[in-house]
């Protein structure tokens, strides 16, 4: 069932590369569209089968594969991956909406991207944790090329240093997750029985070091996160979508799932400075996104500011600050696509993402109104606005980390504030005003041009004001998670835990 | 000490002052075909020390082979060559000189003091033989079988290799069949690093 | 000794796939020089059947009861038989891609099958002698076919540096190499079987005696698997040879290396283990070192291969060093996968010199829009070099590096991820230039790159090689359990690898004259090497 997930993708893939006869772009965007309806239709389909009151690992598939290596076939979803896995299958299909029709090499291109879902569906799904791993370096060359060969005119400079990062990410994780299987006294990599290690604290602590290090470069975090913003910049709308929207999340999912839950001790001793460096990194990432000109690289910079939030809750670990990661993992790449798909829409009917050249965009004549008014959601959605998810997602963040990590959780509320100034500017300078000379003749946009931001907008509204159809997913996942790592909150309060079904 | 066991040290110090004072003078001099003749005075010698081990058939194989074949094989070499070309001197020439002289030093300390530490082991009662020349062929015909045969194959291997290096090549008329690129045969089909690009694909002439 | 009793000893049938080896050399060479030139149609596929049915009887010794042969100068164990196969597979890989290459420059076919048959013939020979002087000869056969098949375009200035280069290099490592083999032979007593030079050394085994004889062997074997220091060859003889020998000798050549390693190593040396793995941790991490990072700055593909089969032999050293059965297993294994991978490369350079003839990386640029098929094959093994998952380099890794962390070598194992981060980047590189690049960035060969065709003489084996390198490279990865159970089982069964000194019967025949047996050698050798220097100078 959850295999069907990865290999649809990938025969796809194949398909599209080897399929004899000439297509136009135009059909292969098509054919590439079919494949991932289908591949979304069977996400539901695994929706339907997965029990969302189970915190088990569920719907499991088991094969043998490489016993001499510890590598077995092992595929299962939990309330933890299955939001993620949604989130994927949506926004492949919607970046290939975003995709423009007459794509240079597109066989290339649409089997790139289709791979690239294979290989993020197959490490959300992974329950050994070198498969995790293969499938996480497996994303590495499909996302090079298509920065590389799709990108903008420093492309290749920004996608070496990618694979660089990645490639060091890689490194980092294989050898921490032969660390925590070797001193396990493990023979194989399989997750469950990994579960029941007793590894000393102090080489968790190491082991947790080389995992934050490594899941921290793809995050990323403040000091390892100067890919980043180059590779926002130089890729193209569609990829910008899923790297923000998808890849991110691998970090933060790999943290949780492989460094909180496998090394609980070491995830404790650690906690503290973690809340610390998610403080940093969020109040880095908003700063540094005032300062900037280019809309994307200002919605890049939010996405590491916002990316801090979700470490701060798996710090703090508690049953509601893990329920607020992941809700955050998903408010996020909602809006995170959401806001790179309408800045590419800008820039493609504008030439310029330059927010001192931009002005009065909203203007309903010759401007973009529809394109405008959905940014202006977007934005509202992700400085924590109520009515939209991101407020919902930051507000359980908050809530379940102040208990513990009472200071960090108010910087990082700071950084709430931060991320409405510099969106803001954003919206003030380049949607209201008069409508700047350089841009009158707008080609018209399409319907065509709308649909991946309206599809998210509301997704942003609904979930926003019905939180409880998607939290009810990770909900006993998370007090399962969160159960080693009970602590005793720093501020004893009497109030009772909010239910999350109900947080307004 | 006895007057067979006197013999055989001086014998040995005459043959190894030989053997080094020639090999010191292949290495040393200028003429590269006085070295040439002191390098059979080497192989001489060696067949010597081989005399003193009652290695008689591998003596005379020593001088039949190196002194009879290969050195003048080497002699042949030098003559048929006759290129008479100065070598201009390479300056800090001493240094390299210098170098080489301390690494040969210290090699010859270090495997000096190691013959001398070790504890060879020498098997007691080696039996007087007649003749060698029975024990290598039995050697040959049981227990070393297999790297004798062996060798055979790699004496037909150097034959023809031999051939192929030394054979003159004509090159054919109808090598229009050969493919799209036209270059002289017998060569590699990439272009050299050198700055040939001007003159096109072809190869450069010699 | 009769010779009914002489010939049950010998055990004779424990060397069938050499002796097809050496049936089919004698039949190319004898077809062509009776046929003549006609015979180069056929005299490559007659090659590559007999290979594979030398494979075909490597396969049928499988776990032979009685394994040693020839009075204990050679053992047909299951580890020497699949370092053969590796061997013999390589050859049958660089036969097909060398057919076109030797055809388009006008060299002799047949010479060259006989003396690629000649070196694979050392090569297996010596992956399962136990004995020194069957060792030095089948180094000897080895070495000498990779001089003169380097050599080959005799017409071209560099392969000729290249020729006298190796040549020159290897000689004085042989010499070395014989120089420790003949302290051996004192050493213990007399005895030129390795068992017997374990057991005779076994008391003065911190000798220094013991200890220079070490270090010279390992020199002469790490001349063969061109582990740095002793690597200062590689990159001039890589850039200078025949493509397809270069082939031939970054693999097959290697892969003996390490058989004679691991045999030379753990049945003659127990006592000393701690010394040569020291050693060669050593040399380790300094291939592993400078192989990769070398091998960034590097503008000529076929350079930039032979420093990356430089740091590749880095990696292949940690399964060796660490000593466990399972380093051993997966040092094989890699062996096998990078057989496939490195011939893979190999046979798409060949294919784009032939094509354009050169071999700059910057030539590659856009080659996506001519050869797509070439472009995907190269890009498949040099990421599969670069250990991309889920290609089988990446396995082969896995393998290793699991391997050693298991047997506590964590430097050496981090050390190799992060070489192989190094790796990965100059291998994309060459991905890049050829896949990333626009239209409007290709170089001017490509622009001139000839209309394809598989129709010449000799292109088809060249594609037939391609292709089944590209499937076995994509492909033995995921589906390595048959590969790892073989290479496991092979490590299983041998006795090599208990710690305590193998106890193994000594030969028959007792040696009377110590001083034979090597001085034997040398006059059949040597003046072969030497007459050979003659005749290049000539």
């Amino acid at each position: 069932m959850l295999s069907l997930l990865i290999w649809m993708p990938v025969l796809g893939a194949v398909l599209l590369t080897v399929w004899p006869s000439k297509l136009s772009a135009v059909r292969l965007r098509q054919i590439a569209f079919i494949i991932m309806a289908v591949v979304l239709g069977w996400t539901a389909v695994v929706g339907y089968a997965f029990t969302s009151s189970d915190a088990s690992l569920q719907l499991r598939e088991e094969l043998p594969w490489l016993e001499g290596l510890g590598l077995s076939y092992r595929l299962s979803v939990d309330g933890l991956s299955f939001p993620l896995l949604v989130l994927n299958s949506l926004l492949t299909w919607l970046a290939l909406h975003a995709t423009e029709a007459k794509i240079q090499r597109p066989r290339l291109y649409y089997a790139l991207i289709l791979l690239l879902n294979a290989a993020v569906s197959g490490a959300f799904v992974a329950e050994n944790l070198l498969l995790f791993f293969l499938f996480y370096e497996l994303e590495l060359i499909p996302l090079y090329l298509l920065i590389s060969i799709w990108g903008g005119p420093r492309r290749g400079y920004a996608a070496t240093k990618f694979l660089i990062y990645t490639a060091v990410s890689g490194v980092l994780l294989l050898g921490a997750f032969l660390g925590i299987t070797w001193l396990g006294g493990m023979a194989s990599f399989d997750y469950q029985p990994l579960l029941t290690q007793t590894i000393p604290v102090v080489q968790q602590c190491w082991l947790l070091g080389a995992l934050l290090i490594g899941f921290g470069i793809k995050i990323p975090l403040v000091p390892f996160h100067t890919w980043l913003p180059d590779a926002h910049v130089e890729a193209g709308t569609p990829v910008s979508m899923l790297l923000a929207g998808v890849l991110l999340k691998l970090g933060t999912y790999g943290l949780i799932r492989y460094g909180m839950v496998l090394l609980p001790q070491g995830w404790e001793t650690l906690a503290p400075w973690l809340a610390t460096w998610a403080v940093i990194t969020t109040l880095y990432g908003a700063l540094m996104a005032i300062a900037q000109t280019d809309m994307k690289r200002m919605v890049a910079f939010s996405s590491i500011a916002h990316m801090g939030y979700i470490l701060l809750a798996c710090a703090a670990a508690t049953p509601l600050s893990l329920l607020g990661a992941i809700f955050q993992m998903v408010s996020h790449g909602l809006i995170s696509a959401l806001l790179f798909a309408l800045v590419g829409v800008v820039y493609q009917k504008t030439g310029t993402r330059n927010i001192e050249v931009l002005r009065g965009l909203l203007n309903p004549e010759r401007g973009l109104p529809i394109i405008g008014s959905m940014m202006v959601l977007g934005v509202m959605a992700s400085a924590g606005i109520p009515g939209m998810v991101g407020f919902i997602s930051e507000f359980l963040v908050f809530r379940g980390s102040f208990p513990i990590f009472p200071l960090q959780t108010l910087l990082s509320i700071i950084g709430t504030g931060l991320t409405a100034v510099y969106f803001l500017l954003l919206v003030n300078r380049v949607f209201f005003g008069r409508l700047s000379p350089q841009v009158t003749d707008l080609p018209p946009v399409t319907w065509g041009d709308r649909f991946p931001g309206l599809i998210l907008t509301g997704l942003i509204v609904l979930f926003g004001l019905q939180p409880a159809w998607m939290l009810n997913w990770s909900q006993a996942t998370t007090t399962v998670l969160a159960a080693p790592l009970i602590r005793q909150p720093l501020i004893t309060q009497a109030t009772p835990v909010i239910s999350p079904s109900s947080p307004l | 000490m006895n007057l067979a066991e006197g013999v055989q040290t001086i014998s040995f110090a005459l043959l190894a002052l030989m053997m080094i004072g020639a090999a010191l003078g292949v290495v040393l001099l200028d003429n590269i075909v006085y070295s040439a003749f002191l390098l059979g005075g080497v192989f001489i010698s060696i067949s010597g020390l081989y005399l003193l081990l009652n290695a008689d058939f591998v003596s005379a194989a020593q001088i039949l082979i190196y002194v009879g074949a290969v050195n003048v094989l080497i002699l042949f070499a030098i003559m048929l060559v006759n290129k008479r070309e100065d070598f201009s001197p390479v300056p800090r020439r001493w240094i390299r000189k210098g170098g080489a002289a301390l690494v040969s030093v210290g090699l010859f300390a270090l495997l000096g003091t190691m013959v001398v530490q070790t504890p060879w082991v020498i098997p007691a009662n080696l039996p007087a033989t007649t003749s060698t020349l029975i024990i290598l062929g039995e050697h040959f015909f049981s227990d070393y079988l297999l790297p004798f045969e062996l060798a055979s194959v790699l004496l037909l291997m150097a034959l023809v290799g031999a051939v192929v290096l030394a054979r003159r090549e004509y090159v054919l008329d109808d090598e229009a069949s050969v493919g799209e690129m036209p270059q002289l045969p017998l060569q590699l089909p990439e272009r050299p690093k050198e700055p040939v690009a001007l003159s096109g694909t072809s190869a450069p002439s010699r | 000794m009769d010779f009914a009793n002489l010939a049950s000893q010998l055990n004779a049938g424990a060397i069938l796939p050499e002796g097809i080896v050496i049936i089919t050399l004698l039949v190319v060479l004898i077809a062509d020089l009776i046929v003549g030139r006609a015979a180069d149609r056929w005299t490559p596929y007659v090659a590559i059947a007999g290979l594979l049915a030398a494979v075909g009887a490597l396969y049928l010794g499988w776990n032979r009861l009685e394994t040693v042969s020839f009075l204990g100068s050679f053992n047909s164990d299951n580890l020497s038989l699949v370092f053969r196969g590796i061997i013999a597979l390589a050859t049958v890989v660089t036969i097909l891609m060398s057919i076109r290459y030797v055809e388009q420059t006008g060299s002799d076919l047949g010479e060259y099958l006989t003396i690629l048959l000649s070196a694979t013939l050392g090569a297996m020979f010596l992956s399962g002698s136990e004995e020194l002087v069957m060792i030095f000869i089948s180094l000897e056969t080895l070495s000498i076919a990779s001089y003169l098949m380097t050599g080959y375009m005799k017409r071209d200035l560099r392969s000729n540096e290249a020729a006298l280069k190796y040549l020159l290099i290897g000689a004085a490592s042989s010499a070395i190499f014989l120089y420790g083999s003949s302290l051996l032979y004192g050493l213990s007593g007399g005895s030129t079987s390795l068992a017997g030079i374990a057991a005779g050394i076994a008391n003065s085994s911190q000798s220094l005696g013991v200890l220079i004889s070490l270090v010279f062997v390992i020199a002469g074997i790490s001349f063969k698997i061109s582990a740095v220091p002793f690597h200062q060859w590689t990159p001039d003889v890589y850039e200078g040879a025949p493509t397809p020998v270069v082939a031939f000798l970054s693999v097959a050549s290697k892969a003996a290396g390490f058989a004679l390693a691991v045999r030379f190593m753990t049945i003659a040396f127990p006592s000393v283990s701690d010394q040569w793995q020291f050693i060669f941790t050593a040399l380790a991490i300094l291939s592993m070192i400078l192989g990769n990072v070398v091998a960034i700055a590097q503008t000529s593909m076929k350079r930039m291969l032979a420093y990356s089969s430089i740091g590749q032999a880095g990696f292949v050293m940690i399964g060796f060093v660490i000593g466990t059965e399972s380093g051993y297993a997966s040092m094989l294994f890699y062996l096998l996968i990078y057989l496939f991978m490195n011939l893979g490369a190999f046979t798409c350079i060949i294919l784009f010199s032939l094509r354009t003839g050169t071999d700059q990386i910057s030539d590659y640029a856009g080659l996506y829009q001519k050869d797509p098929l070439l472009t995907l094959a190269l890009s498949i093994c040099l990421l599969s070099l670069g250990g991309i998952p889920p290609l089988a380099g990446f396995f082969g890794k896995l393998y290793l590096f699991w391997a050693g962390w298991q047997a506590g070598a964590y430097g050496l194992v981090i050390l190799g991820l992060l070489t192989s981060v190094v790796s990965i980047y100059y291998y994309i590189r060459v991905v890049k230039m050829m896949v990333v690049k626009e239209p409007q960035e290709m170089s001017e060969t490509i622009k001139n790159y000839p209309a394809l065709s598989w129709k010449p003489f000799g292109m088809r084996p060249l594609q037939v090689g391609l292709i089944l390198t590209l499937i076995t490279t994509s492909l033995a990865g995921i589906l390595s359990n048959p590969l790892f159970n073989l290479v496991n089982a092979s490590v299983a069964d041998v006795p090599l690898f208990e710690a305590a000194v193998p106890i193994r019967p000594a030969a028959p025949v007792s040696l009377q004259v110590p001083a034979t047996p090597l001085s034997a050698v040398v006059p059949q050798s040597a003046p072969q090497a030497q007459t050979l220097n003659v005749n290049l100078r000539s």
